[in-house]
């Protein structure tokens, strides 16, 4: 009976963080510019793999296994968002502007 | 079972973000893509770790993703200075 919860509910969790990946990953593939690529990628692809992680930890019937890929989520929840910053820092220093939305940030390259 | 279910499907993914790494046209967008595939390999070494029970999977996924980090803030610090030979103080030329 708990078998079967366990097994009901891991399965929802894969299959919403499956629909997540899905939508960042479309994101990824037709967003205009590097910046809002960064927002799908991130916000949307980034949440869906932790959501992933743990349905499979819950789906998982070894409690070791269980432990460690709730340590993976806690890891790539923890690396996602470090990287988009650095990601995006990088390209304005670069000197990539924007080409979606208003922009009120300094110009992007040379210091103001 | 939902677990070797759910490998395909992020292999699938996979293949989107390949195909965005190809295209992309700045190089920040290809570091973007290449750690998003770094991460989603990490996800189907957890899902066949999941199906088999096995724990080296798991521990092959934290090899991937640390891996991936850093090779992603070297990369990206390098595209950002645009140049192997960063001054060594910050400098007055900015």
């Amino acid at each position: 009976m708990v078998q079967i919860a366990l097994s009901v509910v891991g399965g929802f969790l894969i299959v919403i963080g499956l629909a997540f990946m899905a939508g960042g990953t479309l994101g990824l593939l037709r967003f205009p510019d590097l910046y809002t690529r960064l927002h799908a990628v991130r916000v949307a692809d980034g949440p869906g793999a932790v959501i992933f992680i743990l349905g499979l930890a819950v789906v998982s019937g070894d409690i070791g296994v269980a432990l460690r890929l709730i340590l993976l989520a806690a890891l790539v929840a923890a690396l996602g968002p470090t990287l988009a910053h650095l990601t995006a820092n990088a390209a304005h220093a670069g000197g990539l502007a924007p080409i979606a939305g208003a922009y009120t940030a300094p110009r992007p390259g040379r210091a103001p | 079972m939902s677990a070797l279910i759910g490998a395909p499907a992020v292999a699938l993914v996979l293949a989107l973000t390949l195909l965005r790494l190809h295209i992309g046209p700045t190089l920040y967008d290809r570091a973007l893509a290449a750690y998003s595939v770094i991460t989603k390999a990490a996800l189907i070494c957890a899902a066949l770790a999941a199906a088999d029970g096995r724990a080296a999977f798991v521990e092959a996924a934290f090899a991937l993703v640390l891996g991936g980090f850093v090779l992603s803030v070297a990369v990206l610090k390098v595209f950002r200075a645009g140049t192997f030979q960063t001054p060594m103080a910050r400098g007055e030329e900015r």
